[in-house]
């Protein structure tokens, strides 16, 4: 992302002025980071973080402006002399003209926002975060079943569309299909559709199917937290598969585990009231701490305690 | 139709893990496997019907089998039962 990009996101969100023309648009953003430019300003220049964006707060102008004219022109080409990639005055403060001048000297673009100058740094980092967050494109469904996010993958043509297509008749929601973009937010995944394909759906013989428009905008949602993944598997699969339910399976995904469920596919299996059921166990093994499968495991080995009786040995 | 007679040998008896391992083993073969344990009798093929016996360690249980390939379902039944299923034993 360059200097341009940045301004067509979030410029009018952000109030954003040039006063620099396009001067330095083209520079890369490497960094999600803002940076204070105060220390550097008096003179301390080690460690001076010229990458990132520079946002001028109140403290930094009224140093500025309570500095003779030498004295803020150096001040400025402390910082101006390192390839600073922006700045950002803050507040819709009066920028001084030697600012603007070394700026452009420096040919890196100058803007002033209106906003403060903390809530300007949290919505340009929140958004800058969200450019720099790690992200990887999923083969599968998203599907927000009772607000748990569901990941249904499988091989091609084993029916994820079709088990999720069932959830959406019954009132679950969409987020996309086929191709699903997730992004890592701190210790959470976050899931979206391609802007593109859109709330498409593409089932077999019936070609593609605008979900909102057959469903209404109910039917749809734009984004969801990835809470589960559901793969779909042949049914030859099913003899090597755990039947006590005990074993708990994860997969992961940029780095983070998420709880999987491996449903084999056989005829007259219904898998939308399948998938269904497997979204409601992981919300209540999140509520309860432990499963169904555990509960009842329990209740089992508490009576084969009793029944083994006084004459085993402890 | 071949039936056999062994004790459960790991402390905990059959639960849900064990029970499991023994279903998976006896959905292998084509003949039906059932398992009493003097009282009920199950088939060996449902994890539900393996747990409700509720055989604890020590227990005496007798395994049957009746089908095709008889002789190795009780066999391979039989042996997933005398390795104790990997658990600690009596």
């Amino acid at each position: 992302m360059n200097i341009e990009d940045l301004v067509g996101h979030i410029g009018e969100r952000l109030g954003l002025q040039c006063l620099s023309g396009r001067l330095g648009f083209d520079r890369l953003l490497t960094s999600p980071d803002v940076s204070r430019p105060g220390l550097c300003l008096t003179g301390y220049t080690h460690k001076f973080l010229s990458h990132r964006i520079q946002i001028f707060g109140e403290t930094e102008i009224t140093m500025l402006s309570e500095m003779n004219p030498g004295k803020r022109n150096k001040a400025l080409s402390n910082v101006f002399s390192f390839p600073v990639i922006c700045s950002i005055v803050a507040k819709g403060l009066e920028v001084p003209s030697e600012l603007l001048d070394a700026s452009v000297k420096a040919g890196a673009a100058l803007f002033r926002s209106p906003r403060d100058t903390t809530p300007l740094i949290n919505d340009l980092t929140a958004f800058l975060n969200e450019v720099f967050a790690p992200r990887e494109v999923l083969h599968g469904t998203l599907v927000d079943v009772f607000g748990e996010g569901v990941l249904c993958v499988g091989r091609s043509a084993i029916g994820k569309s079709e088990a999720v297509l069932g959830l959406v008749e019954r009132g679950h929601r969409l987020i996309a299909d086929d191709t699903v973009s997730v992004r890592r937010n701190g210790d959470t995944l976050l899931g979206s559709g391609d802007p593109v394909i859109g709330y498409h759906m593409e089932l077999r013989g019936l070609g593609f199917v605008n979900v909102p428009e057959l469903f209404g905008v109910g039917a749809v949602k734009e984004r969801q937290q990835l809470d589960l993944v559901v793969r779909l598997v042949d049914a030859d699969r099913m003899g090597e598969m755990d039947r006590s339910g005990l074993e708990t399976l994860t997969t992961e995904i940029l780095g983070l585990s998420v709880p999987l469920v491996e449903i084999p596919v056989l005829p007259g299996r219904n898998l939308t009231v399948l998938l269904e059921v497997a979204a409601m166990l992981n919300i209540r093994r999140k509520n309860t701490g432990s499963t169904s499968s555990e509960q009842l495991n329990q209740t089992l080995l508490e009576k084969l305690q009793q029944r083994r009786g006084p004459d085993y040995p402890p | 139709m071949k039936t056999r007679t062994l004790t459960v040998p790991n402390k905990l008896g059959i639960h849900a893990r064990p029970a499991a391992l023994i279903v998976r083993k006896a959905s292998e073969y084509r003949s039906e496997v059932f398992i009493s344990n003097g009282v009920d009798e199950v088939n060996a093929k449902s994890i539900m019907g393996v747990m409700t016996l509720a055989a604890a360690g020590g227990t005496k249980i007798s395994i049957s089998t009746d089908g095709p390939d008889e002789d190795s379902a009780l066999e391979g039944v039989c042996a997933v039962i005398d390795t104790g299923f990997g658990e600690e034993m009596l």
